[in-house]
């Protein structure tokens, strides 16, 4: 792909199948962490981000011989992108006729790319960066990052989960009482995934009346036992399980 | 991060008197070296040399909130004919924006 750095395939292997392309903001870039120096990815919001695209506005431009840099500002903070000349592109000048309009100083655009650090500063690495066509791409593109951010920081939107969860969740929310949000499953929305998938066992395995034991959930989940143990201790909490002849069996506790 | 611009709109700048912010109005009057801007009400905004205002035209503004709740001009990007941005968008994003602060500026405090 033109543009793309050639020192990013050697080990990127491992990265390929999970690559995601992410809405973000500027200032999530910033904020995102480094696992390790020479990490491929950053995490943003707990998850694992590579490719990623923002819209901001260009405040400077500065042609280098390999690379061009744009000074990039969404309102959220700046950040410097960095797109790599391709030295075929300049050979036809049929090619400078039928240019793509070019992004301007103090124009908005658009930018794919991936974070990189390098000497403890940020700067994205990109692809392509786009002028807009429609300035309603700035509100569609920070409203897209928020949706994503909000999904990963509290799960997936109720109407979302809420056709799954139709049968039997007229009565657990009857029993939700002081929940004002349930989320997926009958559980208040911002539970851990680790949590909903021990109460989806929990519902689901076969069992007497005393209920599973958590050996047997972490066995059915494939999960450590330390990590159902926790599920349990925020399940009981929230009322939906109790334990029932020992501190390490449990059962539903509703209908 | 001083370097961050809010997006606001009227009711906000109380919250944010002193520091920058972005505005995205509708010009309504343009008043020689001042201008009005709807943005969730009217704002009265301090125009700079290299502003280029048109009436009912959508604007960008990057500027500073000032003590009567005014706003002085540091940028401006002319965004066309006001029915070319949808403001309902404009206006939940304002929503988002401190809602969700977190990915959008760090609050002071």
């Amino acid at each position: 792909m033109p543009g793309s750095q050639s020192n990013d395939s050697p080990n990127s292997k491992r990265s390929y199948g999970k690559d995601t392309l992410r809405p973000v903001t500027i200032k999530q870039l910033q904020d995102a962490t480094h696992p390790h120096p020479d990490a491929e990815y950053f995490i943003i919001d707990g998850a694992e981000a590579t490719q990623v695209t923002f819209v901001g506005q260009i405040r400077n431009i500065s042609t280098q011989t390999t690379n061009v840099t744009y000074r990039m500002d969404d309102g959220t903070g700046t950040m410097e992108v960095k797109v790599w000349i391709d030295a075929e592109e300049f050979n036809g000048e049929e090619n400078q006729a039928v240019a793509k309009p070019k992004p301007v100083e103090q124009g908005y655009a658009r930018v794919w790319g991936r974070l990189k650090a390098f000497n403890n500063k940020r700067h994205v690495g990109a692809n392509i960066i786009r002028p807009l066509q429609d300035f309603n791409e700035i509100q569609y593109h920070l409203l897209e990052a928020t949706a994503v951010h909000l999904f990963f920081t509290r799960g997936p939107p109720e109407s979302a989960t809420a056709q799954q969860s139709k049968t039997g969740g007229a009565q657990a929310n009857g029993m939700a009482n002081g929940h004002a949000a349930v989320g997926g499953e009958g559980l208040p929305a911002g539970t851990s995934q680790a949590t909903k998938k021990v109460y989806q066992l929990i519902s689901t395995l076969p069992q007497g009346h005393e209920g599973v034991h958590v050996q047997q959930i972490a066995m059915a989940g494939n999960m450590e036992v330390s990590e159902v143990l926790k599920a349990t201790d925020d399940l009981n909490g929230m009322g939906k399980i109790y334990s029932t002849v020992n501190e390490e069996t449990f059962a539903l506790l509703s209908f | 991060m001083s370097e961050s611009t809010p997006r606001v709109t009227a009711p906000y700048l109380e919250q944010f008197s002193h520091q920058n912010v972005r505005i995205l109005g509708k010009v309504r009057q343009l008043r020689g070296e001042q201008a009005t801007i709807d943005a969730g009400g009217n704002i009265n905004v301090h125009l700079n040399r290299d502003a280029h205002l048109q009436l009912n035209h959508a604007v960008e503004i990057i500027g500073k909130v000032q003590n009567d709740l005014s706003v002085k001009v540091m940028a401006s990007v002319d965004m066309g004919p006001e029915g070319n941005i949808d403001f309902n968008a404009v206006e939940a994003v304002v929503d988002a924006t401190h809602r969700y602060h977190e990915i959008f500026y760090t609050k002071e405090q």
